[in-house]
């Protein structure tokens, strides 16, 4: 069929307007992320935990910590804050951001999430600032991203402290120290690593006789270091920047003071160590406050459209000892509302 | 048909048969891997050097080899455990011709369960106190329990749905892991009855000085040989060789073809219960990602232990060898200081190779035994034109 040429010409037209609007009306939207001036106010609110592996306590604790934030701010603010929790089964940054795409389709206000891998996530990320969520990261941050803040540990400091603590630990003399890793492609874990292996250049005496990775699960982390310890007698100290393997109790039947250990987390699992003797010093990580300031966060963000005072948020790392295993122990139960 | 066992006609000279005999115990199915595992140990005691330790008896110092000692043997032999024992029991499914890759998943659900009802009644839990004359042999049977209903789960999806192994196995596994992880609501359960932990599973033997801890080798060894004996001597055994050689023909024999099936996906159930009790035992504790990609770890143990995934072909101690291998290799890199980030492409490289290296070995004993059948066609040819 023949079309007459001023039919043609008038559709075109017509596209060309439409588009050159639609680009128009989008150019005049407040480009998100920005959002400097104060939010127009809802009367609810969701926001979404997106943390790297279910089956991991710290995280559990992290959940608890934003519900129980999200109870708290909404009496305090007059609106409903309601927390969703997207977290994958397992370690999985591909489904971190199926997980955030989805919310985003979902319509929440605004995500937090911890990065199993920050390279694969910062598109995400970003695509969703782009859409007007606001992202900010904990635990693990994406620095690369339009994430607005990080609230977690200082990974690198934290490596520093363990490495500092465990020389300490070890005194004067000559000594073979071992790290265990997690996962490889996780920023915080990457982080860690290097503020131990610096930390550990201060210390002439001190030699580290390597980085031995596993998977992140309990019985898994616990084999590799009875390996390495086995094949390695003459090591005497761990430098634990992550602790999976001290919640099994494979490692109670080691002979305390024998083998040094300092070990990040402060888990129920990981309390009897303490009281054996057998890991001298932990630093438990702020779990807890992980969700309670995630949620805080983007609430300020969001609803009172207000900037964080840092970007770089860091949470306090204190030592647990002998003395504080009580303490923990009662902690616990209500974090992981038991 | 394809059938692991030769039909040798011996129509030779005692002697002559005495000296067959004899050369035929070395060249039994499994000799490539033995080579293998000796090469690799051997590579390992010259190049891992050595350290000294000190001796408890004399109160000096010894030298010993960073392989080659007691307490590394006995370690390698425990990583070993978990998964030869659950190759054992994917084993006999890749002989019919199936494949399991919800191992992993029961693993993680027997563990689970058994960890629950440990954690009840361990000294912090609400059953504290309770005699373990029960608890502990309780504790065993829910694992076991929970890993053969599991496996007789798979199994009757694959007879009675009519759909391929890989398909149920592949729903199981999402639903196992899926079960446990609500039922554990992600927590870790730790906190087990002594007499389960350190008076079973983890009992410890002094040996010259080395702490070692025999039972999960033990374990390993009897339910390798049980299973060796079960498929080289029950009726049932062979039945499973029929199957996985030809299915139609073996059906058209009268053999329970379904029956079978059941029965090897319920014994590897069964088998991914008694990695999980070792587990527990010796971990003291298990939550709902334990076992995590362990399917493939028990796979490549049965594949590079000589089972043939078209079926038809594999043994227990195939599957016991094959993971041995794996788990030395972990072990050396570990040993010998590697870097971890090549130890991927290392097992991966080292898998290929035993593969290898067995499919020469086969191929060498089949010509073998080609040559030796057509000999005998030859002599008994010979005896009958004489007469």
């Amino acid at each position: 069929m023949k079309t007459k040429p001023f039919f043609k010409i008038i559709a075109l037209t017509g596209l060309a307007v439409t588009f050159i609007t639609g680009c128009e009306q989008k150019k005049n939207e407040p480009a998100s992320g920005e959002a400097a001036g104060p939010t127009p106010k809802k009367s609810e609110y969701t926001f979404a935990l997106v943390a790297k592996s279910q089956s991991n306590p710290v995280f559990q604790a992290a959940r608890v910590g934003a519900e129980d934030a999200a109870v708290e701010l909404s009496k305090k603010l007059g609106v409903k804050i309601t927390v969703l929790w997207r977290t994958p089964n397992e370690d999985d940054a591909q489904k971190q951001v199926e997980n955030i795409e989805q919310l985003v389709l979902q319509g929440v206000d605004g995500i937090s999430v911890s990065c199993s891998e920050a390279e694969t996530l910062t598109p995400a990320i970003d695509k969703a600032v782009d859409q007007g969520v606001a992202v900010m990261c904990f635990d693990s941050d994406a620095p690369a991203s339009k994430r607005f803040c990080y609230h977690g540990t200082d990974d690198i400091e934290c490596g520093h402290i363990i490495m500092r603590e465990l020389a300490a630990v070890l005194g004067p003399g000559k000594h073979v120290v071992a790290i265990p890793g997690g996962n490889q492609n996780a920023r915080n874990i990457q982080n860690r690593i290097k503020g131990a292996v610096d930390e550990a250049t201060n210390y002439p005496n001190i030699s580290i006789r390597g980085v031995y990775y596993s998977k992140e699960v309990p019985q898994d982390a616990a084999a590799k270091i009875e390996e390495v310890q086995t094949a390695n007698p003459d090591i005497d100290g761990w430098a634990m920047i992550g602790s999976w393997s001290l919640f099994t109790d494979a490692l109670l039947k080691w002979e305390p003071g024998k083998v040094k250990i300092v070990a990040m987390d402060a888990l129920p699992a990981e309390l009897p160590y303490l009281t054996k003797g057998v890991v001298q010093k932990l630093y438990a990580q702020q779990t807890y406050r992980w969700g309670v300031r995630s949620v805080e966060l983007l609430a300020d963000k969001v609803i009172l459209g207000k900037k964080p005072a840092n970007v770089m948020d860091y949470s306090e790392l204190p030592p647990v000892t002998k003395d504080d295993v009580q303490q923990y122990e009662q902690n616990w139960k209500k974090w992981l509302r038991q | 048909m394809k059938t692991d066992q030769p039909i040798l006609l011996n129509v030779e000279s005692p002697q002559r048969l005495s000296a067959m005999t004899a050369s035929r115990r070395l060249r039994f199915k499994e000799t490539g891997l033995l080579g293998v595992l000796l090469v690799l140990g051997l590579l390992l005691s010259l190049f891992c050097g050595s350290l000294e330790v000190p001796n408890r008896d004399t109160g000096g110092v010894t030298t010993v080899n960073k392989f080659l000692r007691a307490d590394n043997l006995d370690n390698l032999a425990k990583n070993t455990s978990f998964f030869a024992i659950m190759a054992v029991g994917a084993t006999f499914v890749i002989i019919t011709g199936g494949i399991d890759l919800s191992v992993g998943s029961m693993y993680c659900l027997a563990a689970v369960c058994g960890a629950m009802f440990l954690n009840y009644f361990g000294p912090r839990g609400p059953g504290a106190g309770a005699s373990p004359f029960w608890v502990v042999p309780g504790a065993i049977v829910i694992c076991l329990g929970t890993g053969t209903l599991c496996g007789l789960l798979n199994g009757l999806g694959v007879v009675f749905l009519r759909v391929h192994p890989f398909v149920i196995t592949l729903g199981t596994m999402a639903i196992y892991r899926g079960v446990a992880f609500v039922m554990t609501k992600a927590q870790a359960y730790t906190h087990f009855p002594e007499q389960f932990t350190d008076g079973l599973i983890r009992h410890q033997v002094n040996w010259h000085g080395a702490n070692l801890y025999p039972v999960p080798l033990a374990m390993m060894i009897g339910v390798t040989v049980l299973a060796g004996w079960y498929l080289k001597h029950a009726v049932t055994g062979r039945h499973i060789f029929a199957v996985g050689g030809n299915e139609q023909a073996s059906l058209f024999s009268g053999l329970p073809v379904n029956r079978i099936k059941v029965k090897v996906y319920a014994f590897s159930g069964l088998t991914a219960g008694i990695a999980a009790m070792i587990m527990l035992g010796y971990y003291g504790s298990a939550s709902s990602d334990a076992g995590k990609g362990y399917e493939l770890d028990v796979i490549a143990a049965a594949v590079v232990g000589g089972a043939s995934l078209v079926g038809g072909r594999g043994t227990a101690l195939g599957a016991l060898l094959g993971a041995l291998i794996i788990q030395m290799i972990n072990n050396g890199i570990v040993i010998l200081n590697i870097d971890q980030n090549y130890s991927q492409i290392i097992i991966g490289a080292v898998i290929v190779l035993a593969v290898l290296l067995d499919r020469i070995n086969s191929t060498l004993r089949e010509n073998r035994m080609a040559r030796t059948t057509l000999a005998a066609k030859e002599s008994r040819q010979e005896v009958a034109s004489k007469h």
